[in-house]
């Protein structure tokens, strides 16, 4: 669904991303871990189509700049930035119509329930805390019902429900077949439902580990610090 | 070494070092320096004489005015959250430090200092006008920066000192603002005396900037009239003037440091308010709305439109509720109301709509961001949204060629009338401004795409000045040339062959462009 094929990205001479390969099926769930500077919020956004690159991108098999890949795209950024001039409930009525949605109502007030907004519908963009914008984007990302879904540290500035909501979230759209990108630091989070982990350090990707690959008694945790901390030299896919 | 002063030197050098490595900042640099070298040289040639000159009283009401803009808005931010003399880091690691916080004030004030040099910078590019306006030399706009530049420095202490004694006293804030109408009541009151005694607005005005009750009005008054009596060769009165700034500046500092050694709480919620500010801005929060207080009521919701056109009724919906006057602000009243006055100035001599025209373009270059349509290029809705590049980017933009059409019509309708102009004239002129800004958005796209939005907003910004020049040239020759082969409608044809050139420009510039959304980085404010 999502391929990435011999990405790089390079700022002047800075190389943020190195010749990345990476592809994410249908109904898997794909993690990006590395620390600070490593390149992943920089590969979510080339994906995105908001960065230029070299190399090929495709969203089901549609390059990622096409009104076709736009379609069936979400993205949820690392900051949320929402309009301080529209209320919550616009945000949603302007990718609704943006998007073309036919009876999106309904969806619309679902997500709104789901992640707590009911009561904040008519409230500005401006007047939100960070955790309640963070939910807002997501609601805006997921309106659209789309097949490939990339979300850049989703979880910072939730609360606790909202957390609990967006992990059910995001087990119920891999359930559903929906491919998933997600970036984070919080490692302990996606444990339960990763598929694939893409270990990534200063611009490359470090390891491809998948669930199967784990020894019994080995988390994601030890092969991330393995990789990060140089203790182990694994092969880069 | 003193931690402090090792602070200062260490971070001028890092800023000098950090050139080497920033080459289109050092390119700036150079060209900021070369033109201010070039001013200096170019005046030590051409020594004006003053003659025909205007009188130098009009240079002082100017300069009153100016600072006056700026003792309002100390006040204001003194009212509100004080002024920002510290950085968020002054805050973290040296106000936590085992350091004085008296010498930790200093430094902040020094470093406050600078802030008001980059400031009045721009007053050493006006070297120019002054010269031919006022007979002023390069010493004599040197005069005028140092004049600004303390004024400044003045005010951002008062400012910090004004939150210090009002910061949760609603009286004492009342009182503030009755002492600032006081200040300047007399002179208000003198103006208004002399305008009914002369009947006549300049000589009135002329002759209240000749009055003492200028030169003592506190800080904007004390500044004006010191850099004039120097300019004008009179050592004691400007001297008197200006040391009464430097000594109310030394009264206020020692007053805080004295009487409130714990003064860091006083200036942290203006630091902190400035750092949130900058920290949203590079997130993508660009939008000014966003960091307003101002409370917002909503009444009508829902958008309308269908795919592109969606992103023109969200733009609508927000400036409506931004703004009670929708697309047209303060901005747009102001405008309209200067234009007036401006005529009303110009109305018996000739050829003042196209000076009103050429100043409205000049202003229109900076005024073209402002629009919502640009705005959208930070954030990463518009390039998500499934439609087409270019459809995106004119439903976008509607906005601000709406209100550019609807704008200049009021102003070129009312200053044509009052300096009665032909209305094919002011037709004419009404194009030509409002097919400048649609030129303006096709000149900002065609940057983006060629640039891929990877470049310094200082460099972006004067080679996008440059280029609207080079752009506009041929235009401009060709109305000249073929307006001059007219005698009566000279001006009329030209006007219409400019308007013809800025269409074809801006079409070329948005052809060029094609895909702007496809090939370039979502730009990055950096601040």
């Amino acid at each position: 669904m999502i391929e990435v094929q011999n990405m790089t990205k390079k700022y002047g001479k800075l190389v943020a991303n190195d010749n990345l390969n990476l592809s994410v099926g249908k109904g898997q769930l794909a993690v990006l871990l590395g620390p600070n500077g490593a390149g992943k919020s920089t590969l979510i956004k080339a994906v995105c189509g908001l960065l230029r690159f070299q190399g090929v991108i495709t969203i089901n098999g549609h390059d990622n700049h096409t009104v076709e890949a736009k379609r069936i795209l979400g993205y949820v950024p690392e900051f949320p930035v929402l309009y301080p001039m529209l209320t919550v409930s616009e945000h949603l009525e302007f990718i609704a119509k943006a998007y073309r949605l036919e009876a999106w109502e309904e969806r619309a007030e679902v997500l709104l329930r789901r992640f707590e907004l009911e009561d904040k519908k008519m409230k500005l963009g401006k007047e939100l805390s960070k955790g309640m914008q963070q939910k807002v984007s997501v609601c805006c990302a997921l309106l659209p019902q789309p097949q490939a879904v990339i979300m850049d540290e989703p979880l910072v500035g939730l609360d606790p429900h909202g957390i609990r909501e967006l992990k059910a979230v995001i087990a119920k759209l891999r359930d559903s077949g929906c491919a998933l990108i997600i970036s984070t630091h919080m490692i302990e989070s996606v444990e339960e439902d990763w598929d694939v982990t893409y270990i990534m350090v200063k611009g490359r990707i470090a390891r491809v580990c998948r669930r199967t690959d784990l020894a019994i008694g080995q988390s994601l945790e030890d092969v991330y610090f393995n990789i990060t901390e140089g203790k182990t030299g694994e092969a880069t896919p | 070494m003193n931690s402090l002063v090792f602070l200062l030197l260490r971070s001028a050098k890092n800023t000098l070092l950090e050139l080497r490595r920033k080459p289109a900042k050092l390119l700036l640099w150079v060209l900021v320096i070369a033109g201010i070298g070039g001013i200096f040289i170019l005046s030590l040639f051409t020594r004006q004489s003053t003659a025909g000159s205007l009188d130098l009283v009009w240079l002082k009401g100017l300069l009153f005015v100016f600072i006056l803009i700026f003792v309002v808005t100390a006040i204001q931010k003194g009212l509100a959250n004080g002024d920002v003399i510290f950085d968020m880091n002054d805050v973290n690691l040296l106000f936590v430090s085992p350091v004085s916080s008296r010498m930790i004030l200093m430094y902040g004030i020094v470093r406050m200092a600078k802030m008001a040099f980059l400031a009045g910078f721009f007053i050493l590019f006006q070297s120019n006008s002054l010269s031919v306006g006022f007979g002023v030399g390069f010493e004599g706009v040197l005069l005028v920066l140092l004049g600004f530049i303390l004024a400044v420095g003045v005010l951002q202490i008062m400012s910090l000192l004004i939150y210090s004694l009002t910061n949760g006293r609603p009286r004492r804030k009342l009182m503030v603002r009755v002492l600032a109408v006081l200040a300047f009541l007399p002179l208000l009151a003198y103006t208004g005396l002399q305008l009914i005694k002369m009947d006549d607005l300049l000589l009135a005005l002329e002759s209240v900037l000749g009055s003492p009750l200028v030169d003592w009005t506190p800080v904007a008054g004390w500044a004006s009239a010191g850099v004039l009596a120097l300019i004008a060769g009179d050592m004691v009165k400007g001297v008197l003037f200006l040391g009464l700034l430097v000594l109310s500046g030394v009264a206020l500092i020692l007053y805080i440091a004295l009487s409130n050694p714990d003064y860091y709480e006083d200036v942290l919620v203006a630091t902190e308010t400035a750092f949130e500010r900058k920290r949203v801005l590079a997130e993508g929060q660009i939008n000014p709305e966003a960091s307003s207080t101002k409370k917002v009521k909503v009444a009508q919701t829902g958008i309308g439109g269908r795919g592109t056109s969606a992103i023109f009724y969200k733009h609508l919906r927000e400036s409506f509720r931004a703004n009670q006057l929708g697309l047209w602000g303060m901005s747009s009243i102001i405008m309209v109301l200067g234009a007036a006055l401006f005529s009303w100035f110009m109305r018996d001599g000739e050829g003042g709509i196209l000076v009103l025209l050429q100043i409205l373009m000049w202003i229109q270059i900076g005024m073209i961001g402002t629009g919502r349509g640009l705005k959208e290029l930070y954030m990463h809705y518009i390039y998500l949204i499934p439609e087409g590049s270019f459809q995106k980017i004119v439903w976008s933009n509607l906005e601000i060629v709406f209100k550019v059409l609807v704008e200049s019509m009021a102003i070129f309708g009312i200053a044509g009338l009052i300096m009665g102009e032909p209305i094919g004239l002011i037709l004419a002129a009404n194009l030509v401004y409002t097919l400048f800004s649609f030129l303006l958005l096709g000149i900002n796209y065609l940057f983006l795409r060629w640039t891929g939005a990877d470049i310094s907003a200082g460099l972006l910004i004067f080679i996008y000045t440059i280029a609207v020049i080079v752009i506009m040239l041929p235009g401009l020759i060709a109305a000249i040339v073929i307006g001059g082969m007219f005698q009566a409608s000279g001006v009329l044809i030209g006007l219409v062959v400019l308007a013809l050139w800025e269409l074809l420009a801006a079409l070329g510039c948005f052809a060029l462009s094609k895909g702007v959304l496809h090939h370039s980085d979502m730009p990055v404010l950096k601040v």
